[in-house]
């Protein structure tokens, strides 16, 4: 089927097979490596991209669903002349990733989430990171970087307050 | 110091905020094909023969490979025992085992043909588990090899260390603690799961895979493909996470195999769930008896470890043997006897995995250990502190002298949790130390580290840039020893054609072995630099690089001037200083063959919650410490160690690969769970230990695998302490939990 869609500002159009996923597409077809496949079952968000500005994970939808979509994936969130987004700065000045390979994902889904929730509480950003799965840093860094890009400062220390301790098992 | 010991930001960090990084999985190359595996959907069986004419039909494809296509290779592969074939040959051992591989020109095509692939296998009775097949005396996983122990013909291997008479220390003891423990097959989960890709030219073999140990797997190919080491090229891009999922050969020979019968390059990317097939922790049962004496001291203790290590070896033997010789713990016990078995199932391999048989030792060790300071009515930390092994003593037999304090670093730990105030209604606390020799025996490291004309520096290290750190920590050394500064400093990823010779980025090694050579190697250039000055300006006394720029006290000049000045010769022609350094383990024999060259330390610290009415358990704090030596990269140091204590709450609380019958029935990420965010203790808190008295750089240790070590005994303990229930089975799932704080265990029906 012939699509089009909008990637990080550029036309792309293409003749796909119906049951090509969306980011199968953006990966072989459009040549953006930067989404990674992290697993199967649509559970590890590391291909999460931006469809028409909200956060999806692109290997629950069709490519062909997509067409006429705006779609921004990590490669397109910086600015052009290379100044990191403030979450791709958090990021950096966080120390929020290891090996990286959930790292596009993440960021997509966090700069998602800032746009809903510009100032979101630690337990806010936990619950909504949870359909992101990160297996080298154990969150606390990811978490910190969501919050020191929520603060409009990317390099500040997030003050972590623990996760209401006194709230007697309320999860 | 300028750059060491800096939380400096990650040489890779742009590249993988931006999308920019690449992995073996987007590695491309012109002419390229794709490959898929058939597998096996049989536990055990003889492979009779594969019917490969109809997929060979299909649309898009090249080539369908068997094992019978390779009549001249040496196929096998593993560490210590090599029993693994690339493809099966003439018997299957595990569901997932590859039996033939399909090249085509996509990816869609070469799995659809693969689906029509028929392997005819005739089934023969599954063992699916080590205890199925130590009963099994009639049925043999590898009957062509021979046995380390006739009576048990599934032993793949067998590990034992005896010091002092544990028979006569149990029978004097006042008090002797029997209990068993088990500890759950789990998944590494590296996120990026296995991709090769390989290239045969008139070069040689060329593969780019996202391995931990190049040079091994260039030794097995070589090997396999009776190829001179020479003409082997195994390059590690960016890897996706490893965890010791990716450690000697894995589909590097049969992506190999595949393109050398297509005549073109081949690139295999498994998927996860093809991932969860390939290899695992081992599931370790561990008996465990420890005496008491009459003064409450540890008089013996008598271990059994049985390591399931499903169809083939892996890295089974060795994991096996040094957790017999980890059991022993890091307390004062004079009489240790420990036994280590790894055992053949028809069950997914298992491997290497971070902490290497350790975190199933410690589980017991802690846990009985706590058990027995309960019993004796003393407090736990109180009585570890008072029977652990202190500095300078030594760990076992002829084994290098413990090199950290372990009652200081406990108390440290327990400190920041709070130990000794009160405990919040409901809730309850536990500690544990986890001790691994670290280092992995005895490996050369080599490195080399270039100063060009202009002040820019290459270093040239074989250490896997797995997420660790390891681009930005050779950096900092290199730009620490040259006096230059990091931004200077162009780290090369692994590539056995260019970077010199490295065992293996596993067992924490990488600081303190190849840190170390390009320490060295900088230290070479440094005195090249040095000589030059004191020949051209006659000084040389705490020079330091700056950009192109060399400055000596008041002096500034560029560096290429200084260069041409010394060596006669223009700009164009004055090459570069170069030297290369390399490391070797502390020689000693020690009980492992070699002498540690540190020991890991881990220490954890957890307060927990127990949901009476569900048995959930909510971790209210945690607090870890690693014992690093010298941080080089703090920041990058606490990653590891928070990262490792959240893969240890992983098979803490909800990790487990379930086999029926030999089968993974979760082997999916929808069945199998990882922690998430949500999963994280609600305060979390890293310490790291530095005292400088590590034999890496700068008085550095390894790290990166200690903070998972002693998790889940942490965690038990404090469950223990919350609900006076103890549990020896992992993971504390909330129906293990709730079932064992019932005041009656409810019938089965």
């Amino acid at each position: 089927m012939q699509i089009s869609m909008t990637i990080n500002g550029a036309e792309h159009s293409a003749d796909v097979e119906p049951r090509t996923l969306l980011v199968h597409h953006i990966r072989e077809s459009v040549g953006l490596t930067g989404t990674n496949v992290g697993c199967d079952t649509s559970s590890c968000g590391a291909c999460t991209v931006h469809i028409d500005g909200e956060a999806v994970k692109s290997c629950t939808i069709l490519a062909v669903q997509a067409d006429g979509a705006s779609i921004t994936t990590i490669e397109g969130l910086a600015a052009a002349d290379g100044t990191l987004h403030p979450m791709q700065e958090a990021f950096r000045q966080q120390h929020g990733l290891q090996c990286g390979y959930c790292t596009p994902g993440m960021v997509m889904a966090a700069t998602s989430l800032l746009t809903e929730n510009p100032s979101p509480t630690e337990r806010e950003v936990r619950e909504g990171l949870e359909g992101n799965l990160c297996r080298c840093t154990g969150y606390h860094n990811i978490v910190k970087a969501v919050l020191a890009a929520a603060s409009g400062d990317p390099a500040s220390e997030p003050a972590l307050t623990p996760v209401d301790v006194t709230a007697g098992g309320q999860r | 110091m300028r750059v060491a010991g800096r939380s400096e930001v990650r040489l890779d960090i742009v590249d993988k905020v931006t999308g920019a990084a690449r992995y073996a999985s987007d590695a491309v190359v012109p002419g390229m094909a794709h490959a898929a595996l058939v597998r096996s959907t049989v536990g055990h069986g003889v492979l009779r023969g594969v019917d490969t004419a109809v997929a060979l039909a299909a649309p898009g494809v090249h080539c369908v490979v068997t094992m019978a296509d390779f009549p001249d290779v040496d196929p096998f592969y593993g560490e210590w025992v090599r029993d693994q074939p690339f493809l099966a040959r003439d018997r299957v051992r595990f569901i997932g085992e590859p039996v033939a591989g399909v090249v085509a020109d996509t990816e869609e095509h070469a799995h659809a043909a693969a689906a029509l692939v028929v392997p005819d296998i005739e089934p023969l009775p599954v063992l699916g588990s080590a205890v199925e097949s130590l009963a099994a005396a009639d049925l043999v996983i590898h009957p062509d090899r021979a046995s380390e122990d006739p009576e048990l013909p599934n032993v793949c291997y067998r590990s034992s260390f005896e010091y002092g008479d544990v028979d006569a220390a149990l029978a004097e003891a006042t008090y002797v603690h029997d209990a068993t423990y088990t500890f759950p097959a789990v998944y590494h989960y590296a996120m990026e799961p296995h991709a090769v890709l390989a290239t045969w030219s008139s070069d040689g073999l060329d593969v780019i895979s996202g391995t931990q140990q190049p040079f091994k797997v260039r030794a097995d190919l070589a090997r396999i493909f009776n190829v001179p080491l020479g003409q082997v090229r195994v390059r590690a891009p960016y890897v996706g996470g490893a965890y010791g999922s990716k450690g000697q050969s894995k589909y590097e020979p049969v992506t190999a195999a595949m393109a050398r019968a297509a005549g073109r390059p081949v690139r295999l990317v498994i998927s996860i769930g093809d991932a969860f097939h390939t290899v695992s922790r081992h599931h370790a049962t561990i008996r465990m008896r420890t005496g008491i004496g009459p003064d409450g001291g540890i008089v013996g203790r008598d271990t059994v470890i049985t390591y399931d290590t499903g169809a083939y070896a892996d890295k089974g033997p060795r994991v096996a043997r040094k957790g017999a010789y980890r059991a022993a713990g890091p307390y004062r016990i004079p009489n240790i006897r420990s036994v280590g078995l790894s055992v053949y199932s028809n069950r997914v391999p298992a491997g290497a995995f971070r902490g290497f048989s350790t975190p199933q030792v410690v589980w017991a060790g802690e846990s009985a250990i706590d058990e027995i300071a309960r019993h004796l009515g003393v407090d736990p930390l109180g009585y570890r502190r008072q029977h652990l092994k202190r500095r300078g003593e030594p760990f076992l037999g002829d084994d290098s002298p413990l090199d950290a304090d372990l009652a200081e670093g406990l108390g440290v730990t327990a400190e920041a949790l709070g130990w000794g105030s009160s405990v919040p209604t409901g809730r309850g606390r536990g500690l544990a130390v986890g001790v691994k020799d670290g280092g992995g025996g005895a490996a050369r490291s080599e490195a080399e580290v270039r100063l060009h004309p202009d002040g820019s520096v290459e270093v040239l290290a074989a250490t896997s840039e797995l997420g660790q750190g390891a681009k930005t920590v050779m950096g900092q050394i290199a730009a620490e020893v040259l006096g230059c500064q990091l931004a200077d400093v162009q780290v090369r990823l692994s590539d056995t054609a260019v970077t010199p010779f490295d065992r293996g980025t596993n067992a924490s090694r990488s600081t303190i072995g190849v840190g170390a050579a390009v320490e060295r190697a900088a230290e070479g250039v440094r005195r090249q630099v040095c000589q030059a000055a004191e020949e051209v300006l006659g000084i040389s006394e705490g020079l330091i690089l700056d950009g192109s720029d060399i400055v000596v006290g008041e002096h500034r000049q560029p560096l290429m001037e200084l260069v041409c000045a010394s060596r006669k010769l223009p700009p164009e022609e004055i090459g570069a200083y170069s030297a290369t350094g390399f490391s070797g383990n502390p020689t000693g024999s020690g009980p492992l063959g070699a002498a540690a060259a540190f020991y890991e330390v881990g220490y954890s610290a957890a307060e927990v919650e127990v949901d009476p009415e569900t048995g959930q358990v909510r971790i209210s704090r945690f607090v870890s410490a690693a014992d690093v030596g010298f941080a080089i990269n703090p920041a990058a140091c606490e990653g590891q160690d928070e990262g490792a204590t959240v893969m240890g709450i992983g098979h803490t609380l909800l990790e487990e690969l379930e086999f029926v019958d030999g089968e993974l029935v979760n082997g999916t990420l929808v069945d199998y769970r990882v922690p998430r965010t949500t999963d994280l203790p609600d305060d979390f808190r890293s310490i790291l230990i530095q005292n400088r008295d590590g034999p890496g750089p700068f008085g550095s240790k390894g790290a990166g695998e200690g903070g998972l070590l002693a998790v889940a005994p942490a965690i038990a303990n404090a469950i223990a302490d919350a609900t006076g229930v103890r549990i020896r089975e992992l993971p504390l799932t909330p129906e293990r939990v709730w079932r064992a704080i019932q005041p009656v265990e409810p019938q089965e029906s």
